[in-house]
């Protein structure tokens, strides 16, 4: 009776035969789809390179991929580590002190949606090298979501936090160090990860204007000059590397939320 | 045979030591009032805990008992009245008083013996870590849990939680110790564990630590305090004042037992009764069906 009465029970899920493995499942799909569309006839076969032809073109480029990896990295690091920097600090900072929040929240509101984009002919009228001024476009672009995050979580910090923190005493700064920083670090991490796809963008769109090397400026290149094969494989390239750097960057959230269930 | 002797677990508590100094007041709360975005929380509250002394805060939920407790860590502030200890006015939290919350004592991201040793920072600025380290696996010892120092509050149970908790405080050095719902979220049989190594710490620590201890649970407070404020709700005030002999020999089972804590259960009940019935007299006007027959 009661074997049955559980089995009657819908357990609330649609289980698909391919359960687990829907990710993967879907990228062959894709793949597959990618294949057959390249080959039918109405396709604009040169525009539209099938993945066979990308990855050969992908293995024949891969040299200089990795030369442009490097080169983008060092305008992107630190761009990103400096917005990492001067948001965590200042975003604890305001969220600690309602006075500043109100004073900033308003420009923030107005300065965070303008595209970073904007920056670029001050960053090259401006900045003395082509290095310096992407550094500053990724560093426009990753700031704000860094910034406002870490002042949301300073700023909501959990008030029995608050209460323990007052009761043993501790002074202002020690109160952020040791306290508002690590209770504010699943929204930091947040903010990061959003800052680091927006760092790739604008790395990117910085790399059109005047870089020698770099990976926009690779896709860019064989955009130019009509090799399509090589400007997907850029793309196919670009896409992993970014993935590969959010996961690393996942992989160190969750060894730092240890504590977070 | 003496009732203690019958009861191996019993404890006796001594009587309470004269305090050689009189100069010293203890905590003083007198007309209090207290309210929260306009309404009345706290109602003309007037109590005075000698140092040393055991007292349980107990009421329903409504009553502001946990507010009295946060007004007297200086976490908040009354409209009216004072609040001092040793005769000075509290303005704000100090070390003087250690506070011990429901569930939320310790922080997520130290382990225990970091979390112990950042309150012996503050009890000992001049300390090397070295040092505050050794004293933190003391105090954990002290609570039973000095195997696990590198543990962190996520892998522990809420008992051994709130050891640790109890061990921070002890840590602060703090000659008051507030308690708000400690073993609130504990199960009956760690909770009975923890009320006895309360007692237990209570008893051994010289000077006597102040003790103001927050529960709803009245057994938990027949079993711990000296002295029992009964706290009405709606708004907070005290509706009754039980003093417990020092000498009463206590144990679990005596509670559950014995006629003169059953009386005192019984009266403490009636309490509460009469003050929901003053209230719902107060605020609405009941008509009998039977009203115009």
């Amino acid at each position: 009776m009661n074997e049955h009465k559980h089995k009657s029970v819908p357990s609330g899920a649609v289980r698909l035969p391919l359960s687990g493995y829907e990710g993967i499942s879907f990228l062959i799909a894709l793949l597959g789809a990618w294949q057959i569309i390249s080959v039918l006839p109405f396709s604009a076969n040169y525009l539209f390179p099938g993945p066979l032809q990308t990855f050969a073109a992908l293995r024949n480029a891969l040299p200089e991929l990795i030369k442009g990896t490097v080169s983008s990295f060092l305008i992107l690091l630190p761009g990103f580590f400096l917005a990492a920097l001067v948001g965590i600090l200042w975003g604890l900072w305001v969220g600690v002190t309602p006075a500043l929040h109100r004073m900033f929240s308003p420009f923030s509101r107005l300065a965070a949606p303008i595209p970073p984009t904007i920056y670029i002919p001050y960053a090259i009228a401006l900045l003395p090298t082509f290095h310096s001024a992407a550094g500053f476009i990724v560093f426009a672009g990753a700031f704000w979501p860094i910034f406002l995050n870490t002042a949301t979580g300073a700023a909501s910090v959990p008030g029995h936090f608050r209460d323990n923190a007052r009761i043993l005493g501790l002074g202002r700064l020690e109160y952020i160090r040791r306290i508002v920083f690590p209770a504010s670090l699943p929204h930091i991490f947040s903010g990061l990860s959003v800052s680091l796809v927006f760092s790739f963008i604008m790395l990117t769109v910085a790399e059109l204007f005047g870089a020698q090397n770099g990976l926009g400026r690779f896709i860019q290149l064989y955009a130019d000059y009509a090799d399509y094969p090589k400007m997907a494989a850029g793309i196919l390239y670009v896409g992993s590397v970014v993935f590969l750097s959010t996961a690393a960057l996942e992989l160190i959230r969750k060894r730092t939320l240890f504590w977070v269930r | 045979m003496t009732a203690a002797a019958l009861e191996p677990k019993a404890l006796v508590k001594p009587k309470l030591p004269i305090i050689a100094d009189q100069s010293l007041q203890g905590l003083e709360v007198s007309g209090v009032h207290f309210a929260y975005s306009g309404n009345p929380v706290l109602q003309d509250i007037s109590l005075q805990i000698k140092e040393g002394e055991f007292v349980a805060l107990l009421g329903p939920s409504g009553s502001g008992k946990s507010t009295l407790l946060r007004l007297l860590a200086g976490l908040a502030f009354p409209q009216y009245g004072s609040i001092s200890w040793r005769g000075q006015p509290v303005s704000g939290p100090s070390l003087e008083r250690g506070v011990v919350f429901q569930d939320y004592s310790l922080f997520p991201w130290m382990n225990l013996s970091q979390n112990v040793e950042l309150a012996i920072s503050k009890a000992h600025k001049r300390s090397s870590r070295k040092w505050r380290r050794e004293l933190a696996k003391e105090y954990l010892d002290l609570v039973g849990l000095g195997s696990q120092t590198t543990k962190y509050p996520h892998e522990l149970s809420g008992g051994m939680r709130q050891r640790s908790a109890i061990a921070r405080t002890l840590a602060l050095g703090s000659p008051v110790l507030l308690m708000d719902e400690p073993f609130g979220a504990l199960d009956p049989v760690n909770r009975s564990k923890l009320q006895d190594l309360l007692i237990e710490v209570w008893r051994d620590a010289q000077p006597r630590k102040t003790v103001v201890f927050v529960t709803h649970d009245i057994d938990e407070a027949l079993y711990l305090a000296d002295r029992i404020i009964v706290l009405g709700s709606n708004p907070g005030r005290i509706i009754d004042e039980i003093e417990l002999s020092a000498e009463t020999p206590r144990s679990h089972a005596s509670i559950a037992g014995s006629t003169v804590f059953a009386e005192l259960r019984s009266r403490i009940r009636k309490r509460f009764q009469e003050d929901i019935l003053n209230h719902i007299h107060a605020t609405s006007v009941i008509h009998s069906p039977a009203e115009g027959i």
